[in-house]
């Protein structure tokens, strides 16, 4: 039987062979040789993803953020995970009062009283109030260990955190997974439990509290648990299906301290504030399902959600990614979209009336009011597998992403008299620009 | 005449069915006859499969005098995927495609990879589901069993 | 009656001569061991998407992964 050349053999009479063209000294490029070896020997078990995101709201909230992820296959057939973020905030936020024809003055989280002008910001005639000073700077990471119980079974544990100056968050997971028909069915079930402690900027305020005496108190805490059960079936060869269901409860401080609600007289105008106040638990229900088909030069991804919870929200979500790979197979398009309509939470109200009595749970954030939200992304990748050098693996990719995302709220009351003409529900319009490395 | 239809249907699905348990073709294997033979079925998409390679052309090195034939049997479904591959790996062993999937059937492949051993006179001894490094030490203790028996 | 007993003697006899059986042959998931074609494929788009819908939107999450893919060890 023939011995064939192996790729040492092959890389170093390459080497030796361009050495004697160039008359350059052998014993550098044997060394440099050795050094790229080592590296790729070095991350041969490791996947690396890397990216860069720019968010910006229009007259709003501008992000960045760079995340990585990367895993590492262990020599048992497991798997560790390790991700990262980090986020820095900043631009206007809603402060959830409404859009009045009158000039209104507010105070900034920080603010003890209407005394510290430094801490005050004017909202003009006819604009949605928002505090533009607000910034905010998130540090996130998480690691998950999957470890095989057998060749058919799986479990996985996680963990993560989250952390920014005025909120803390811990969650940890474990899950089992089980492979069934030859690994064409694959069903899991996984719970999450998170714990988030919060220290609300000047302290957390006195729900339904008026927003002028400043009744503030310290920190609070909420807990959520969490249950997910899901199957994947492999129906053909080009084509895979996977539906989940989970359902989580949180309790404890779910309210927003720094969002308040407008109490406005018979005319319409500012009477006052009240500091915001939600229900003490949330449990929430979704139902997800999810296909892919693919063939040699695409595939398309096609997804739907629908979530109801204890507030009276309902949502409906609907994805679609078509990936084409431009002929060549080194280059590909996705166009994506996405379509979602969420109903108003109970308790939201735009404003409150000086004559009602407040009610127990009262919000005016946009959040959860009623709306229609569309996604259009594209997103554009290119295979760096042969651009690299020998240092170019099979899935090193270089990807570009933009999508445009905006939100049109919905049946919410026409504005009181003195707000006719007034845009009391304005559209979100927002932007995200990614661009992202695989090696 | 609806009856015909469906007789000729349930004919087909019972032809396709049995067609699919072909013997693979006895000549090739009978010939290995006192080698101890390494069967890995291997496809160009599945990671642990090329992961295993480097060891095996180590395995093939160590025990050809002493009587192991490796073959890798491909089951790519295009034969371009399979060579381009193999141009980079540049296997020192024995090379078979099996794009329909005969041989995989015959020898009851469960999972990616698969290595069946087969002793001296052709009985298959162990199968291997999947490949993990950590496994390795024990597949080469089979291998050494059967180079040993006669 | 007669019908019912043709159309099950026939389904036995279809699946027993392996003609219908959901899935596929362990060596038949090229396609399906695509990035674009597993569940999970795209972690980091989906992160980074999920936290923009998390801030904008009252729901989030419900996905989750696992199987698809090459179905390897």
């Amino acid at each position: 039987m023939q011995l064939e050349p192996t790729i040492g053999n092959l890389r170093s009479k390459l080497i030796a062979a361009s050495c004697a063209l160039l008359g350059g000294a052998p014993v550098a490029r044997a060394e440099t040789h050795d050094v790229v070896d080592t590296i790729n020997r070095a991350l041969t078990d490791w996947q690396l993803d890397a990216a860069l995101a720019y968010y910006h709201e229009n007259g709003r909230i501008q992000a960045v953020e760079p995340v990585i992820n990367a895993e590492h296959d262990l020599a048992d057939g497991g798997q560790l995970d390790f991700d990262f973020t980090f986020d820095a905030l900043s631009g206007s936020s809603p402060n959830g009062a409404l859009t009045s024809r009158q000039v209104q003055t507010f105070a900034s989280p920080s603010a003890k009283s209407f005394a510290q002008a430094r801490h005050m910001y004017t909202v003009s005639s006819g604009n949605l109030p928002v505090d533009p000073n607000y910034s905010d700077a998130r540090v996130a990471g998480g690691a998950s260990w999957t470890l095989p119980l057998s060749r058919l079974t799986r479990a996985r544990l996680g963990g993560k955190f989250s952390y920014e100056d005025d909120f803390y968050s811990a969650t940890v997971s474990v899950g089992l997974e089980r492979d069934l028909n030859d690994k064409n069915t694959t069903v899991s079930f996984s719970v999450n439990s998170e714990n988030d402690f919060l220290q609300p900027i000047g302290g957390a305020p006195t729900p339904l509290s008026d927003y002028t005496q400043f009744e503030k108190g310290g920190h609070e805490t909420k807990h959520g648990v969490g249950v997910l059960a899901g199957v994947t079936q492999v129906m053909s060869r080009n084509w895979i299906t996977l539906a989940n269901v989970s359902v989580d409860r949180f309790s404890g401080y779910l309210n927003d301290p720094y969002k308040i609600v407008s109490v406005i007289d018979a005319v319409g105008s500012p009477f006052g504030y009240v500091y915001e106040n939600r229900p003490d638990s949330r449990t929430r229900r979704s139902v997800y399902w999810e296909n892919r088909v693919g063939w040699s030069q695409g595939s398309v991804t096609a997804d739907a959600r629908y979530m109801t919870d204890s507030w009276g929200i309902h949502s409906e979500t609907a994805q679609v990614h078509l990936r084409w790979w431009l002929p060549g197979r080194d280059q590909y398009l996705e166009p994506s979209a996405r379509w979602y309509r969420q109903n108003a939470a109970d308790f939201f109200r735009p404003w409150l009336a000086d004559t009602a009595a407040v009610p127990s749970d009262v919000s005016s954030d946009f959040r959860l009011a009623a709306f229609d939200a569309l996604t259009y992304g594209l997103k554009y990748g290119c295979k760096l597998t042969d651009h690299l050098g020998r240092f170019g693996r099979e899935l090193s990719e270089f990807n570009i992403r933009l999508e445009y995302y905006e939100q049109s709220l919905r049946g919410n009351p026409a504005g009181p008299p003195a707000s006719s003409g007034l845009d009391l529900y304005p559209k979100l319009q927002a932007f995200l620009l990614q661009i992202g490395f695989s090696y | 005449m609806r009856f015909i239809r469906l007789s000729v249907l349930l004919l087909v699905c019972v032809a396709a069915g049995s067609a699919a348990a072909r013997e693979p073709d006895p000549v090739e294997l009978s010939s290995l006859r006192g080698k101890v033979v390494y069967l890995d079925f291997w496809a160009s998409w599945c990671v642990p499969c090329r992961q295993s390679f480097p060891w095996m052309n180590e395995l093939q090195k160590r025990y050809a005098d002493r009587g192991l034939t490796i073959i890798a049997v491909n089951l790519d479904h295009e034969r371009a995927d399979a060579e381009k591959f193999l141009r980079k790996l540049s296997p020192g062993f024995q090379i078979r495609f099996d794009p329909d999937g005969d041989w995989a059937r015959h020898f009851g492949v469960q999972g990616m990879p698969t290595s069946v051993l087969l002793d001296r006179s052709g009985r298959s001894r162990f199968t291997h589901i999947g490949f993990r490094a950590a496994d390795a030490a024990q597949y080469e203790q089979q291998i050494q069993q059967l180079l040993v028996e006669h | 009656m007669k019908l019912t007993l043709i159309a099950l003697s026939l389904t036995v006899a279809a699946v027993s001569s392996g003609c219908t059986s959901l899935g596929v042959e362990p060596w038949q998931r090229e396609l399906l061991a695509r990035k674009d074609m597993q569940p999970g494929g795209s972690r980091l788009d989906d992160a980074i998407d999920d936290h923009m819908y998390f801030s904008k939107e009252a729901s989030s999450g419900g996905r989750s992964f696992g199987g698809g893919g090459c179905g390897c060890n």
